[in-house]
This record gives structure tokens, sequence and C-alpha cells, in this order.
């Protein structure tokens, strides 16, 4: 889809729109203007003419002016339900999520902000699925909370790789959760995570009563397990012996197929 | 945040190893009734073919070199990549009654049946011929298809997006952000940590220690 020449990957990313809210960090004292009008909130599926009803201009939903850090539009209980003009439509038309790498550019504070407008912006929209579930009716494009689900997963995979970024270099820890290999009963060497508690190992009586060693009598046990493995490995490799084979009978390649 | 991770990955299907790929999606009814959890089928041996050698696209011009409709050209609908299927437009088609009920025999439609990526070569557009394709790498370092008999390069075809979106009529909504907010670039690196910088650009002061906690 995307060319690799810069012209062609420009024109694609202008291409993209991104279902959330302008984030302008430099917004001047004109734009924090608000036009809010009382109007009576609708049920979702009691459309009546909204000609009545005053017109909201969002211009820029989280604008904030630098100094007060308050948001501009707050309508209370109307900011969990859609614009007017999508009341009782059937299809809302809303741009591609954001990217990881679109995310990547963007300073903390701006994500700090996109996190609480996309949060805002899926609880109006599961508030709509569940206000249709409770009347009946179809939702109106629910691939957009699918589209929000995904921009917020891959907002908190660029935070948590700067984090771990940071992490390495000051400490050269990968994990932010200490934790250490230990050996359970069973013989089975896992990942044990340590957990965070106000008092310290020896005086805590559960903490104590757990045991990360394996008896002797345990032994046995592990060894037809191992056993059993090297079975189940090695009829994994005769099986794929015999897929070969087997391909190669039926396609007379003259390269070797790739497994 | 795990319980996001954790819906998605079960409204995705989890299909087994030896699955068994048909011409109906994993999740529909018809593919659960043909796959039914926990019954193995016979195996079928696909020709292996490596990703990146797959030269047949979606809405691609195709001729169909034996079979029933042998020398005739379609657009390509579907392709499978797990059977090396491809699927044309009204082409190798065969007719049943869809919809039946009791008293209705139902409606008869032609099915298109799919056909092996063996028996199908793509079709040159300045001669209008089938031929054997090979990706390779242009001057500017795009990686694209070029036919061996002329040496002409065969562009990828338009895909439109499924939601029918079509880019250069799009009109950004009032929730929508702006390509140049968007691409704008407003990150610093800096040795803090996003609650770090969030604090100081708000103004609000720590100043409270954790007590003394064991982590075991």
């Amino acid at each position: 889809m995307a060319t690799s020449s810069s012209a062609g990957r420009v024109l694609t990313l202008c291409k993209q729109f991104q279902n959330v809210f302008r984030i302008s960090s430099a917004i001047n004292s004109q734009q924090c203007y608000s036009v809010l009008t009382k109007y009576q909130p609708r049920l979702y599926r009691e459309t009546s003419p909204l000609a009545a009803l005053s017109w909201y201009r969002p211009s820029s939903y989280v604008g904030q002016c630098r100094a007060l850090h308050t948001t501009v539009s707050r309508r209370g209980l109307d900011e969990f339900f859609d614009l007017p003009e999508n009341w009782g439509q059937t299809e809302v038309k809303s741009g591609a999520p954001w990217t990881a790498k679109q995310l990547r550019t963007k300073s903390n504070e701006d994500l700090h902000k996109l996190w609480y407008v996309l949060l805002k912006e899926k609880n109006l929209l599961v508030t709509l699925e569940q206000e249709a579930k409770r009347q009946r009716v179809q939702m109106p494009s629910p691939e957009r909370i699918r589209k929000i689900a995904r921009s917020m997963i891959r907002l908190e995979t660029v935070v948590n790789e700067r984090e771990t970024a940071l992490r390495l270099l000051q400490t050269g820890q990968e994990k932010g959760r200490p934790g250490a290999w230990r050996r359970n009963k069973f013989g089975h060497v896992y990942w044990y995570r340590f957990k965070e508690y106000a008092i310290p190992w020896y005086m805590n009586r559960k903490y104590k009563r757990k045991s990360f060693f394996t008896p002797k009598f345990v032994q046995p046990h592990i060894r037809l397990r191992i056993e059993k493995h090297l079975r189940g490995k090695a009829r994994k490799a005769s099986l794929e012996r015999s897929t070969q084979a087997k391909l190669k009978e039926k396609f007379p390649q003259l390269k070797v197929p790739a497994s | 945040m795990r319980l996001t991770a954790l819906l998605m990955m079960a409204a995705r299907v989890v299909v087994p190893k030896d699955y068994r790929f048909g011409t109906n999606r994993p999740w529909t009814a018809a593919a659960k009734r043909l796959n039914p959890a926990g019954k193995k089928r016979r195996k079928v041996f696909v020709e292996p073919l490596a990703a990146e050698d797959w030269s047949v696209l979606r809405g691609d011009m195709v001729q169909i070199l034996t079979g029933k409709d042998a020398g005739k050209t379609g657009k390509v609908i579907q392709v499978f990549r797990h059977r090396n299927w491809v699927m044309l437009e009204g082409l190798n088609t065969h007719h049943r009654y869809i919809g039946r009920t009791r008293d209705y025999r139902g409606t008869y439609i032609a099915s298109e049946a799919p056909i092996l990526l063996r028996d199908v070569a793509l079709i040159d557009p300045s001669d209008r011929k089938p031929t054997d394709v090979q990706w390779k790498f242009t001057e500017e370092g795009d990686r694209v298809r070029v036919s061996l008999r002329t040496g002409r390069i065969i562009p990828k075809p338009v895909v439109e997006r499924r939601d029918g979106i079509v880019a250069q009529q799009w009109k950004d909504g009032p929730k929508d952000t702006s390509p140049d907010d968007t691409l704008e670039k407003t990150y610093v690196p800096s040795l803090k940590t996003l609650e770090e910088e969030v604090m100081e650009k708000m103004g609000i002061q720590e100043n409270r220690r954790n007590k003394r906690s064991y982590w075991y």
C-alpha cells in the first residue's frame, strides 16, 4: 500500500485520519471559548427534529489554556452522548485509529491527554452500545469501539517502551517488577514474581509455609516427565520428516520445500 | 488494560494447527459444521510457497490455464494462502440452490469454486497474455512484480477499504485529528518518566515518601 518513496509516504500518511480530537498544545485564548447551550439530551430511539436544538460546535474537545489546565467543553453528563446530529443515524463515519508509529512522535504530555480523550470517547460509545441493546436496535458503526481499543493498546505499548528504555539506562533491569527463577514442588522452574508486603519474609507466616524446592521422592516422576517430553519430541521430528517426504513425493520440485 | 487485551483475544478465533481451511471463514456456522471441534480431518498437502513469493493479489486480472474455464480471464476476489487457492469472479462456477426451506426449493445461483495457484497466471497489461512473474526491486527501492517474458512491471491492484472510505474524498469529522496535527512531532526525549513529566507540567508536587515495603 505505501510506496517507499517519500512523496508517496507523505501522501499515504496524510490520508490517514484519526478518530480522536485535536491535540493542539498551543491554543490561544480566542479558541478557549465554548458555545455551551443547554439542550435536552434525548434517548437514542426518540429522534425528534433537531431544529429546536442548538448547535454545539466542538472546536477543540480537550483544548486547554496553558495556565489553567481546565477542559473547555465541560458539558457534564452530555459528554456521555454523541453529537446531536448523529442521534438516530445508522452509520457514523470515523477515521482510522492511531498507529504506534504516530504515537511515538508525541510527547508524554500529549499521550497523557490523548489517553483521557480516548477513554471518554470509549465511555460514550459503550453507553451507546448499552442503550442500543436496551432499545433492541443495532448500534451505529460498532467498529469505532475496536478502533479506540486498538489505539489505547498501542498508546500503552509506546509508554511501556519508553519506560523500559529509561529503566534499562538507569538500572540495567528490563522488568519493572522484581522476581526470581524458583523451583516448585513438582520440579518445574518458573519465574516467580515478587509481591509487595508490609512485613519482612521471616515474619510472614503464610509465606514461610511455601516451599520453593523439590523433595527427593519427586525425582522418579521428573525422570518420567523428561522421558515423555523426549518421546514427544521424537514423534514431532519423525512427523516432520514424513510430511517433508510426502510433500517431495507430491510436488517434485527442484529446490527443497521450505519447512 | 489487561482486560481489554483478554477480551480481544477471546473475540479472535483460535484455530488448531492441523485445521483444514475451506472457503468459509473459521468463525462461521458452515465452517464449524465442516470442521467440528475435536474432530481430525484428513490432512491436505499444500505446496509450500514462501510468503514473500506470493505474486497474485486481490483485484488482479489473471487467466486460468487448466480446467473447465481454461483460457478465460477474471478478477481475483479472494485469496486463500493456507490452501494456495484463488477465487475468481464468476469463473469456475457450479450451480446450487441457496436459502432452501421446507416448501421452497431455493434460489438457483452460480457459486465459484476455488482454483489452485498453479493453474492460474497473471496477465501482463501491455499485451494481455499470461506470464510468469518475479519479485524484483526498482531503482527507487520499491518491490514490484516483473513479468519474465516482457520485463514490464505489473502494478499492484487498487484495493478498496472495507469501510468504503476513499482517501482522496475523505473529509475530517469533528472528532478527527487533522493530518498536520497527527504528523506534528512533539516528543523531546528526556530522562523523565511520563508520570514525572506530567506532574511537572501540571505543577503537582509530591513530597510524601513511600513507607518501607518488602518485595519477596
